[in-house]
């Protein structure tokens, strides 16, 4: 009976994900197999195969997806390097009064178009504008990077900051002021605390940072149109272009799940390296933690940070 | 004994340099977080900035003026992309709120094994990249709208709103329910007891507990369906432009100051739908830390 009630509740969610998300994107995996059929033609299914894929992997083609992953594996790793101080400071080393506003200031950008803020890069990085001139009158010569792929690694870096600055700032603040307190005062430099306490409880906010800037950034279409011109061509640029103005929607289909496939497959690689990286780690806490009799402050300072991992 | 003594004489005497040390440190953390909240909010000054700008190009400033306000209120096409933005923006959030609610109670209150299932259908829904999206609804809404007839799929608005409810919807449901399983069932058992019937109770008890959670997840749809440009870039039709896809129109043939007038303007609704967000959860008791974890997307 509750059950009951609660599929039909769920139903018309359902029915509509089911039906605007589900068969569109099964069409695509359907369409990726098939091919494009003459000139007027967008695509054909009679013959199944797996053709497209195999265009895909054409050196023309495979250059975007390197460059994709590229700047995206580089784009979400500086994230975190510029990220997670932030949000160490937000969560640790301000003022509590003050939280509410920098999470504020955070999440001001992250909810400005994204589109607008590109722009504003676009505006700021011109030849002829008001950086390219103050370098000039510093003797650097003028600004030359807009439409590269540095200004599309910057302009990614910025877009997805927020969403890993907002994530980490959370786990950092969940960890809560006891434990890393309690650390001190059994001898754990701050270091040690930070590796051994703060780290191994706010993992999962970590993960939850890079997962939701790498995701959204492979698939990236704005910044990339924007802010690069032929050397900062990325996959969903690609992937419109087959659909917009090439009418080739089988190679379109077959990119497209290319590149989810791709996302998967990096995020799975990524975190069985930091599985292994963990694992001395890991082994080293289980060590310490074993000799259970009553050898004093060393077991002791170690006991926190084992129960967490 | 005496090697414990020793500890703390040594740990107390190292308190004593690392002060300094420490506060230097804090000093690093804070100069680092300042800089990159101006690193933030350079390019959104930089087009507040430049909305002022009287020239041709947006790209090199003249001089200050609000020409280009005024050229938005006499231009007729700025104004009806706006128009058609809000009006998609507030169909989305509502269809997208009455979905994701009923969808969330049901995770919370009636769970079973189908819930996991679910999750795993919202999970899709949220990785899956934009611009993936875009490209299937584009062919299936052809499909539904010219080889099946059924004309209704060619209007612009309602396109525009199946576009932007998928991902809107995902958003709801998780925050209707993170609420829900929050809150304990009991009330909703106590109204059983008392011999109100399922929907009154649903009416009278439920539906107020998770109100805070109904009421973010719809500001903050209306604000996803306001700012989505890849999947409108697709979906749209000719004559129901959304203002996102008439400045992205814009990129490709030349910046005026007009587009960065219209950015300042939905700049300003924007931080007015979100203030209002912030203010709910406070009123509903949120820490700073559980209202980013909601504005961030759950």
């Amino acid at each position: 009976m509750r059950k009951k009630a609660g599929i039909a509740l769920a139903f018309p969610a359902w029915a509509w994900l089911l039906f605007f998300f589900v068969i569109p994107v099964g069409y695509v995996v359907w369409f990726s197999f098939g091919y494009k059929p003459g000139i007027f033609g967008t695509h054909a299914n009679d013959v199944l195969s797996f053709d497209r894929y195999l265009e895909v992997l054409t050196p023309t083609f495979f250059a975007t997806f390197q460059n994709t992953l590229w700047i995206g594996v580089v784009g979400t790793l500086a994230c975190l390097a510029i990220g997670a101080p932030v949000a160490y400071w937000m969560a640790v080393k301000a003022p509590p009064s003050k939280r509410g506003l920098l999470v504020a200031l955070v999440m001001v950008p992250f909810w400005t178009n994204f589109l607008v803020r590109t722009i504003g890069w676009q505006i700021i990085l011109a030849p002829n504008g008001w950086l390219s001139g103050i370098m000039q009158a510093m003797g650097l010569g003028p600004l030359d990077i807009l439409y590269t792929r540095p200004a599309v690694l910057l302009g990614v870096i910025y877009n997805y900051l927020p969403l890993m600055i907002l994530p980490l700032f959370v786990a950092f603040d969940r960890v809560g002021p006891a434990l890393r307190e309690a650390s001190k005062d059994l001898g754990a430099g701050r270091w040690t605390t930070f590796l051994r306490i703060t780290l191994p409880i706010s993992r999962p906010g970590v993960l939850a940072g890079v997962l939701l800037v790498f995701i959204p950034l492979m698939g990236d279409y704005i910044t990339a149109t924007i802010l690069g011109g032929a050397k900062g061509n990325m996959i969903g640029q690609m992937v419109a272009t087959q659909f917009q103005t090439a009418q080739n929607w089988a190679l379109g289909s077959a990119m497209a799940i290319m590149l989810i496939l791709i996302v998967l497959l990096t995020t799975a690689v990524g975190f069985g390296l930091v599985w292994l990286v963990g694992v001395p780690m890991r082994l080293r806490n289980r060590v310490v933690l074993d000799p259970v009799p009553a050898s004093t402050a060393v077991a002791a300072s170690t006991s926190p940070n084992g129960g967490a991992a | 004994m005496t090697a414990t003594d020793t500890r703390t004489i040594l740990s107390a005497k190292s308190t004593v340099t690392p002060r300094a040390k420490r506060s230097r440190g804090d000093l690093g953390f804070t100069v680092w977080g300042i800089a990159v909240l101006v690193f933030l909010f350079l390019p959104i000054a930089v087009v507040v900035v430049y909305s002022f700008n009287v020239g041709r190009l947006l790209t090199s400033f003249t001089h200050f003026g609000f020409d280009s306000f005024a050229a938005i209120v006499s231009n007729e096409v700025v104004r009806n992309a706006v128009l058609v933005s809000v009006q998609t923006g507030f169909l989305a959030a509502l269809l997208a709120s009455v979905l994701g609610t009923l969808a969330g109670i049901a995770m919370a209150r009636h769970p079973g094994k189908w819930v996991w299932w679910f999750l795993v259908l919202l999970l899709l829904v949220s990785v899956t990249p934009e611009i993936v999206d875009a490209v299937s609804l584009l062919p299936w809404l052809v499909t539904l709208g010219q080889d099946w007839g059924l004309s209704f799929f060619n209007n612009g608005i309602f396109r525009l709103v199946i576009g932007h409810s998928l991902f809107s919807i995902a958003v709801v449901s998780y925050l209707v329910r993170a609420r829900l399983i929050g809150l304990d069932a009991q009330l909703e058992e106590a109204s059983a007891d008392l011999y109100a019937p399922p929907l009154t109770t649903f009416r009278r008890v439920t539906l107020p507990l998770a109100m805070p959670a109904v009421l973010a997840g719809f500001l903050l749809s209306f604000t996803l369906s306001l700012d989505n440009t890849v999947i409108a870039a697709f979906v749209s039709v000719a004559g129901s432009t959304p203002w996102p896809v008439y400045i992205l129109g814009a990129v490709r043939t030349g910046l005026r100051p007009e587009i960065a007038a219209v950015s300042t303007i939905m700049l300003v609704l924007t931080l007015v739908a979100l203030a209002v967000v912030a203010l709910v959860l406070k009123r509903a008791g949120d820490s700073a830390a559980d209202i980013a974890r909601t504005m961030a997307g759950g």
